[in-house]
Order: C-alpha cells, then structure tokens, then sequence
C-alpha cells in the first residue's frame, strides 16, 4: 500500500496543486491513523503484525473498497447511491444461476453485470434525468432488489453447483500465494479509476458537476449524462464486489450485503468525500476503507464482542465528518 | 493564431461586423423583456449596454450566451445567420460572456478552469497537465496579468476570477467578449486594472460588450453606448455624442428627482439605535447612531464591510468588541432573538438566501416574524392572520393573486414588499436595509423608495446600506462611508457630493 | 405544495388537473387497492382484518408523525429502526428490574427521546449531515443493542399489563390505534395550527431567514430530533409488548418504512414541505399494500417490492405534476 499511495500523491500533486495541499494533508492524516492503527494493534495482539493477517485485511477491505470506488464517484458528482448491498446479493443469482445451468464462468460473470447494468440505468435515469431525489430512488431499489432476492430464493441460499475451479480462485485464492485476489482486483480498479478521475476530462467532469452543477453547465458539460453515467459506475462496481463475495460464499445468499451500503457510506465520508459533491478523492476513500478494515480486524482479536465494530464505526464517521465540517467553516 | 487572427481582423476593415443582432425579442410568462431590440458589434471596439435594472441587459446577454432561445429575431456572426443553442455553442462560436456570478469551479485550479470545455489531452486521451498549466501562463501573459495559476479559484478574490474568466475566452479564441457589471464587486484599483486588460482585448480585434449602469466607467472605456429601457431599444449612440445628462435622460427616460419622493421632515432627536465600538474579523471600531425618523444611509465598495455590519448589529453574527443598544437597551451578539423583540431586524440584500420562504405562501412569508402575536397559548388566530397580511398586501400594493400563492411565483419588487412588510408588521423600530432594490425593476424601485421614506416619517429609524450613488444621495438624511471595515467618512446630506463620498470610500 | 395548510393550486393543464394533488391521488390509488383486494378476497374487509392493518398503521404512523415534521425541518433521522429495537429491550429489563410498567414504558419513551436529543445535538451543534449521522448513531445503535444483551429479554414476571399495551383492546379499539389516534391528531394539530408547527416549516424552507426573524432554529431542530425519539420509544413499547419480549434484532429496516411512508405522502427531503394527512395517506397505502400480499397468499417478500415500486411511482407523478403546474 506504502508504494501506491505515493505514486497516487504524486499524480495528484500534478493534478491540482494548491488544492490537492488541503486533500493531501487530510490524505496524510488518514495514513498516520493506519500506522497509530497498525501500532496498537501490533502491540495488543502478537498475530496482527504477520504478513498473513495484513493481506488478509485487505482482502476483508476489498469488497467495500470496490463498491466505494463507485459510491465516492457517485458522492462527488453530488448524488448518493445506497442500493449497493441489495445489488451485491441480487447479481449473485444469475450469475450462480446461469453458471449452474451452463457450466460457464463467463456467461455467469455476464448475466451478473447485466443485472448491475439494468440497475445502474434504472438508478440514473430516475435520477439524473427524472429528476427524482438519489437517496429516494436508491433506497426504493434497495427495497425492491431485496425483496426480489428474497422472493427468487425463497430466503435460502442458492449453492454453487458448478464448482468452476476459476470461480472459487477469484475471490478465494491469493495471487502468488500472498495478495487474495480481491484485493488485487481492488488495487487495480482503484488505481484505474484515480487515474480517470484526474486524468481523464470524464473524472474532471464529475468534479465540477457535483462541485457547481450550473457553471458545468454552462462550460457545456452534459451534467446529466455525467450524473447518469455514475450511477453505472456505481451498479457495475457494486456487481464486481458482489461477485467477489459469491464466489467467497460459493453460494447466492439472499442475506448477503445487508447493511453493506452503511459500512460503504462510512468509508467513503471518513475517506473525505462529501456528501455535497465536488470534493473529495478515491485515495482518501481507500484509506478509510483500510481504516476500518484495521479496526475491525484488530478489535476482532481482542477478543472484543464484534459488535463494537460497528458502534466504533459510527462514532468514527460522525467524528470525521464533525471534523471536516469544522475545518470547512474554519477555511470560510 | 489568436495573434494573427487579430492583425487580419484589424486590417480587414470591410470584414463583416463580428455580431449583429436585429429585432431580438423575448417574453416571459407575463412580461415582455425585450421587445425589438438591435445590438451590432464592431470588432476591437467596446460596445456599452446600458440599461436600469429591469430594462433587458441581462436577458440580452444570456440569449447571447446560449442560456435564453430567443422568441423572435436573427443573429448574425461574422455575417453569418445563426442561432445559439448553448452556452458551449456560444463558445463555439466565439462567444464569452463573463457572468457577474463568476462561472468557475472553486474548488479547481485557475489552470483547469481555464481549460474547462475542453481539456487538452494526448493521443491517450489523457489530460495533459504540463500543457495545461503552461498555456494558463501564456495566456496570462497575454493579457497582462499576473495570478498563481496553481491557486484553488474559490481562494481568489472576484477580481482576480474575472481574470481567469477573461483567460478563458481567450483560451477559446473568443471574438466576442461579454462583460457582465464586472466592476460591480472591485475596487478602485482594479478597475483600473480591469480596463487595461479590457484595452488589451480590443487591441487583439475583440469586440467587448461592456453591460453597466456605471456612467464614469462607460464614459472611460465604451466606443459605442446602446440603452436599453422596459426591454426596448432606447438609443445607440458614439459615447462623444453623450453628456452624463442625455444617457441618463436616455437610461431612465423621467428626472432622476421623480425616483425619490421626500414626505418627512426632521429626525426626531431620540437615539433608536446605538452602536458603539463594534468589531469582528472584518469590521473595526464602527461606532454611530441613528435617530428615530431618519434614514441613515451607509456606503461603501465591495468588500468595505457594509453587509458585515449590517448582520452584526441584527445579531445574526458574532461580534468581538462593542457594544450596540436599541432604544437604550443593550443587545446581546450573535442572538437575533432579542434582536427582533428589541426592535431591529435585517432587510436582507439576499433575498432568495436569508428573506424568503420560497416554496410556502404570502402570507406565511409576511407574518413569519409577528406571528407570535396572533396567537393564544401557542395557537394560530388566522382570520387574524390573514386580515393583518391583506392588510399590508393592499397598503404596500403587493401584487400577488391571493394570500396563499407561493411567494416564489411574485416579482422580485413584490417579494421585497412582503420581506419589509414582515418586519412592520413585527413593529421594528429599527430597519436595516441592505441593498434594497437589488434586482427589483424601476417601478418597483420607485415604490420602495417610497415605502422607506413613508417609514421614516412615520419615526421608525432605517439603516441603509447601499452601493447605489443615486439611492444614496436620494434618500439618506445623513451618509456613512465605510472602507476596509471602518467608518472613513460621514456627511449630512447638504454636505454629501458623489465626490466626497467616493474619495472617502478609496481607502 | 403545503396544500394541507394552502389554498388548493389552481391546476393549469389536463395533466395538472388529472394528477391534481398529491392527496388525491393517494387516496384514489388507496380505493383502488382496497376494492381490487377484496374483489379476489372478500374477507379482506372482515373485522380482525381491518384490526390487523389498523395495529400494523398504527406503529408505523406513530413514528412517522415525528418523521414528518424533522423532514420538514429538513433533516431526517435513518436511526429510528435501531432505536426501536433498544427501546424494547431496555423497557424490558426495566420492568424485569422494577416489575413497574410504567417505570418500564418511562425507560423506554426516555431512551428514544435521548437517542433523538443525541442525533439532534450531533446535527446542530456539530453539524454533521444528518443522513449521515444517524447512519452513525444507527450502527452504534445495532451494535450496542446486542452489546447490552445478546438475546431477548423476556417478560419475567409476566406483567399482563404490559401486554395490553400492544395487544390490549378499548372496546373494540386495539391500544395502539388509539394512542396513534391520539399522537396523530395531537401532531396535526401542532402543525397546522401552532406557531410551533409553522416555525418547523419556516426552519425547514429557510433556516437563515427563520433566524433573522428572530426564531430559535437550533432549538426547533432539536425539538423536532427529540419528538420523533420519544415517539420511536412508544412504538418501541408497542412491539415490546406485541412480541412479549424485548427482541434486539427487531426493527430491521423500519426506517426505510417509515420515511418510505411519509415521503410517499408528499413530504420534500428537502425540507418545508409537508402534511401529516399526506403520511397518513401514505402509511395506509403502504400498510394495506402489506395486508393485500398476505390475505391474497402472494408472497410475503412482494412486501418488500412493491413499496419501493410505489414510492419511486409516487414521486414520478409528483414530479410530472409539478411540471406540469409550472407550464
């Protein structure tokens, strides 16, 4: 991680530089929370500190990391997306049922993206076109794909048949034995989409509408079609992590991802993407998805009831927001 | 290219007129804002529009940059007939108009907003930065002007965006430049500033559209003047043709007298209001008081701390130093609470963002702060309501269809009345006005001067702040001049010349 | 369209006209379900049915009359479903501490009305987004729920009245229907007629405007915070009491419901927009869509389906409406 958030830094640095200064210090605050992390944890737990338990920390990071690629674009184009964890256990049907009935991981992989797709137009038509509040059409989408899930499996799990060596070794195996392949994946979405979002006119443009709508418009951008295209990010990200997590659960689990577009929204708001759109960037939005992989893993061997993960996670995000805000009111 | 594409301009005198607009009308939903309207454009020449608030500048302008589609009418450019679709295909035609609400992102560099509609990228398609951040400074350098191009916009002050606006179009080889009330926000100084880069523009062939009711500044920098009145075309004239007197004659079409209508008599000697001291971030040790009965009028440019002020001593923000009294009883900072019930409210110069309700009705608008009087044990008497509101709709003759119409759909002459009438049906003895006839047509005008000065002469005391000469000098009894959040001058209103006031204004 | 309080719009158009007012046609498409039910179920319309909708209308709009005036102060509250939860389980173990329900229904309206002056004093004071900071305090709601006890609280002394009040009758009235009676006209009253209710609205359409006319907007957000806690521990009670028990894993999801319902009534998320006939309207549509799906044996998990359906449909032709009153 070291490596790739230097580079990222540096390619930020030439991006927007007096600006990317008050990114970068909030990026630099997060890195040293990791290590204050790392450290604590190191001390209280003899096992945290192994290469085994970091790489499998990122790979327990990895599916919110890829679903919050597509929610912090979202976030930054000035909308919210909070269907993500009903689509996570919704793609995971036709993907195990098509590779059920064909025996072919990519006829599979394709029926799930076609699924995220259908979703991603829904969510940004009604979106940015209708012009209908996000947070209500997500959350009707949220209802609906649940609903759909639990009324195709009947509440139960749909187990993979197919036994698709390729399908279990991606979101179970490790790259070289060390890196699961989540996380690579993760990695290299990540990387991509950095790198579209500051380098190609299309991420540009997702700023500057969630920053000012009108003067986007005014520049001539397609806000709607900016906002729209989000919105497929979003879906389509969201597919790939549900993906991930069917072929880590072998199976479609109509309970799978309850809660996760919560523990999504969390990553990204602590990583300093706003929920006003505009600000914000996908490398603060990795590391607070490592953040809070650090701190669930290592509360996880203290032998701390789990569910302090998730109260220490809410106060975390209320006290980084409470933060932001007041630094924003103190810049004017 | 921009360069010889100049040179040619210049030298090919017999070049078709870069602009030339003809019979341009526009109407909206019960108004008429430009009726027949011609505007032409000579390439390297500055073409004034002029106009009082209301008369169809800004609608002019905005059909131009491809906000508005025009109702009737032809455009030419360069000599060729064409519409404008949007504002990227104004800008594809050469056109850019520099808004008075600058149109940058403020959270990216001067650099990227410059390169905005079309970022320049490799064979890849990626951006390329390198190119970006130098073509920025040659662009700079172009037109004279020195900013940190790696500087996030929103830190800039509004001149220095303007700037960056004025790069911009030269970035997108603009023939036509269009400047909105730019100076509306500067100083001084940059102005001065302003209207060297603006020479320069003309000098590479461009031809700029200079809107203002500013009549030194036009007088300063226009070729060409075209008033416009009520959304038709009054005149076009050579700036020699004019004297301050005709543009005027020409801008308002009656004497200026007429606009200020005088009822009252002398101040009462009681103090109303009484502010000693006071100090925040940007004010510094503004200490005055205002009597019962007049109208204590406070100028000042941009910047010098009017509105400050005027939000400090209604409580709505926090004050370091000093103290202020209502009626001789000592206000808290930073409550408005006790503000109102002391007797001091804000007549807000943004109305849209701290006067109205838009979405909810009249008369929910206009008794929001007297309400308390309505009720019994907290509960609503409203025939009583509705019978006081009627009551100011008809004295201040609001047009509005009925009580209940959403105060969105009223003009914004109209929506004022209601946001003063809130605060007389609260009873306030003290009223701050802030810019009060901010985007309010003439007629309109008229009526709130009117209103202010029944005000007075019914004894409330009226704090005014206002960066309208003639508003000033029309209605105050005495003049404050602020600058750089102190008092720098104050005048009675025998002594108050527009001269003296400006001097005291330039800090 | 604060049609509740203003006069009706005048409708410009055919469109304008036939999709007229939000209430109307919540109350058409609510004809509409409830004679296409009970013509394939008759005994829709039997008494323990209507019962049944009736206590299912009842918890929900009990919450969502609280919901509605913080929407319309233009904040929300995505809490409400965890608090739920804890409010029942800490109920519980009070009446097991100090076999007094009332102590117990004490406990629990205070827990909710706390969680509610939490949230508020977090959006107020610190001014975090409220959407985001009741997502906060709703993961450490659920966590700390399960924190406080990891199965449910049974009643141990075996209070009847605390059962009553759930499950009790007045006459043929179940309790819960009536305490929502009461709550519902007590809060339409408050904000159609008050000068509370209208200050909820100002806050809501202009909070620097409500400020500068001298109101206390802080202190109005935060009321409306509190509210809609103390209601949340009401209908806390009333599930406590349905299940007997205080069960940490209940409420799962009940604040989508609640604010599905209340927006579907014509409520803006933008705030100083709203009615409380409008949730009213919305809760029973919501709920009788629930109670068709179960007397028509049709899968229960459409019960998830079809309100997202409606409310992205609702808010379609609300949308096509206004349009269509701007021309």
């Amino acid at each position: 991680m070291p490596q790739s958030s230097s580079i990222a830094a540096r390619s930020g640095s030439q991006v927007t530089d007096t600006f990317a200064t008050l990114g970068r210090r909030q990026e630099i605050a997060l890195v040293l929370s990791i290590f204050a992390l790392i450290a604590f944890f190191s001390f209280t737990s003899d096992y945290f500190f192994t290469v085994r338990n970091l790489t499998n920390v990122l790979g327990q990071g990895s599916l919110v990391m890829i679903a919050g690629i597509g929610v912090a674009i979202v976030f930054m184009s000035g909308e919210v997306d909070i269907s993500v964890g009903s689509l996570q256990a919704a793609v995971a049907i036709p993907l195990i049922e098509v590779m059920n009935a064909t025996g072919n991981l990519w006829l599979g992989l394709a029926a799930a993206l076609l699924l995220g797709l259908i979703v991603g137009v829904i969510n940004g038509y009604l979106s940015a076109y209708v012009g209908i509040n996000s947070l209500i059409v997500t959350l009707g989408m949220l209802f609906i794909l649940r609903g759909g899930v639990y009324l195709y499996t009947g509440k139960t799990a749909i187990p993979d048949d197919a036994y698709l060596e390729s399908f279990f070794v991606i979101g179970n195996e490790r790259f070289l034995g060390v890196v699961p392949y989540p996380a690579l994946i993760a990695l290299i979405l990540l990387l991509g989409f950095m790198y579209v979002m500051s380098h190609r006119p299309f991420g540009r443009k997702v700023y500057a509408v969630g920053g000012n709508a009108e003067v986007a418009r005014l520049a001539g951008f397609p806000v709607k079609r900016v906002k729209f295209t989000c919105f497929i990010i979003s879906s389509v990200m969201a597919t790939i992590s549900g993906i991930l997590l069917a072929s880590r659960l072998g199976s479609a689990v109509h309970l799978a991802g309850i809660g996760f577009e919560f523990q999504v929204v969390a990553a990204v708001v602590l990583g300093g993407v706003s929920l006003s759109g505009g600000v914000g960037s996908l490398l603060g939005m990795a590391l607070g998805v490592l953040i809070l992989a650090f701190m669930s893993n290592g509360l996880g061997m203290l032998d701390l009831p789990t569910e302090w993960q998730l109260v220490i996670t809410g106060i975390i995000i209320i006290i980084a927001v409470a933060f932001d805000e007041m630094k924003r009111r103190r810049a004017g | 290219m921009p360069a010889e594409a100049a040179t040619a301009a210049v030298a090919e005198t017999a070049a078709p007129l870069p602009l030339e607009m003809t019979g341009i009308g526009k109407h909206f939903p019960g108004v008429i804002a430009l009726d027949n309207v011609d505007l032409s454009l000579e390439a390297g020449k500055v073409h004034a529009l002029m106009g009082e608030n209301g008369a169809g500048k800004s609608t002019l302008i905005k059909i131009l940059a491809g906000v508005y589609g025009k109702d009737t009418g032809t455009i030419r450019i360069a000599g060729r007939e064409t519409s404008i679709a949007s504002p990227g295909d104004a800008l594809r035609q050469g056109i850019k108009v520099v808004f008075q609400e600058i149109a940058l992102i403020s959270e990216f560099t001067v650099a990227e907003n410059i390169f905005l509609e079309q970022y320049p990228t490799g064979r890849s398609g990626s951006i390329n930065w390198k190119k970006i951040r130098q073509d920025a400074r040659a662009l700079f350098e172009r037109i004279g002007f020195d900013v940190d191009t790696n500087a996030r916009t929103g830190a800039l002050p509004i001149s220095q965006q303007q700037m960056v606006e004025i790069a911009r179009a030269l970035a997108h080889e603009a023939r036509i430049v269009v400047m909105d009330e730019p100076t509306s926000s500067l100083t001084p100084a940059e102005v001065a500033l302003l209207f060297t880069v603006i020479r320069r523009l003309t000098a590479l062939g461009i031809a700029v559209i200079y809107v203002s009711h500013k009549l030194d500044e036009v007088f300063e920098i226009a070729d060409t003047v075209t008033v416009l009145r009520d959304g038709r075309h009054i005149s076009t004239r050579p700036i020699g043709e004019h004297t301050h007197d005709t543009l005027i004659q020409d801008m308002i079409g009656r004497q200026i007298d007429d606009l200020f209508p005088r009822s009252r008599g002398q101040a009462s000697g009681k103090v109303a209001l009484s502010v000693k001291g006071v100090a925040t971030e940007k004010l510094r040790d503004v200490t005055f008081d205002v009597y019962a009965g007049e109208v204590l009028g406070f100028f000042g440019l941009m910047g010098a701390g009017r509105t400050e002020l005027a939000k400090a001593i209604v409580g709505f923000d926090p004050i370091d130093k000093g103290t202020i009294e209502i009626g001789g009883r000592p206000l808290h900072p930073h409550d408005t609470r006790t503000a109102v019930s002391l007797g001091i409210g804000l007549l807000t110069e943004d109305r849209k963002g701290e006067g109205l309700m838009l979405d909810l009705p009249v008369v929910y608008n206009l008794s929001l702060a007297a309400l308390g009087s309505f009720a019994r044990g907290g509960f609503i008497d409203e025939t009583a309501e509705r019978e006081a509101a009627q009551g100011y709709v008809d004295r201040f003759r609001i047009r509005t269809p009925s009580l209940f119409q959403e105060i969105k759909n009223l003009s914004g002459g109209n929506q004022q009345k209601v946001l003063l009438a809130r605060w007389l049906l609260r009873g306030l003895s003290v009223i701050v006005v802030d810019e009060p006839t901010r985007g309010i047509d003439v007629g309109a005008k008229q009526e709130i001067f009117a209103l202010i000065d029944q005000l007075a002469a019914d004894g409330h005391a009226i704090v005014m702040m206002t960066s309208e000469m003639p508003e000033l000098l029309g209605l105050s009894d005495r003049v404050m001049v602020m600058g750089e959040g102190r008092i720098t001058g104050s005048f009675s209103r025998d002594e108050a010349t527009q001269e003296k006031i400006l001097n005291a204004a330039i800090v | 369209m604060v049609s509740e309080v203003s006069a009706p719009p005048k409708s410009a158009s055919l469109v304008g006209a036939l999709v007229g007012n939000n209430q109307i046609v919540l109350v058409a498409a609510l004809v509409v379900i409830c004679v296409g039910i009970s013509l394939a179920v008759p005994q829709f319309y039997s008494s323990a049915n209507i019962i049944a909708i009736l206590r299912q209308v009842a918890m929900v709009l009990i919450v969502a009359c609280g919901m509605t005036m913080l929407l319309i102060t233009a904040e929300v509250d995505l809490s409400v479903g965890a608090s739920l939860a804890f409010v029942g389980v800490v109920a519980m173990d009070v009446i097991n501490v100090t076999d007094s329900v009332f102590l117990g229904a004490l406990a629990g309206i205070a827990f909710g009305a706390l969680v509610g002056l939490v949230n508020g004093l977090i959006v107020t004071r610190l001014k975090v987004n409220s959407l985001i900071a009741t997502i906060g305090t709703m993961m450490i709601l659920q966590g700390g729920v399960f924190l406080y006890s990891r199965e449910a609280i049974q009643n141990h002394h075996h209070l009847p009245s605390f059962v009553d009040i759930g499950a009790g009758y007045v006459g043929p009235v179940p309790i819960p229907v009536i305490v929502a009676a009461v709550i519902f006209i007590a809060s339409y009253v408050v904000l159609r007629h008050t000068t509370l209710g209208r200050y909820l609205f100002a806050v809501g359409a202009n909070e620097k405007t409500a400020r500068l006319s001298g109101l206390r907007t802080t202190w109005l957000k935060l009321f409306a915070f509190v509210l809609t806690g103390a209601l949340v521990g009401v209908a806390g009670l009333i599930l406590g009491s349905l299940m007997n028990a205080g069960q940490p894993t209940a409420g799962r999801g009940f604040e989508l419901t609640v604010i599905a319902a209340v927006i579907l009534g014509g409520t803006s998320l933008s705030g100083g927009r709203g009615t409380l006939i409008g949730t009213l309207l919305g809760v029973f549509v919501l709920k009788v869509i629930d109670d068709g799906i179960i007397v028509l044996q049709w899968n229960q998990d459409l019960q998830m389906i079809v309100p997202g359906v409606v409310l992205i449909a609702a808010i379609y032709l609300d949308i096509l409406r206004r349009r269509a009153d701007a021309r």
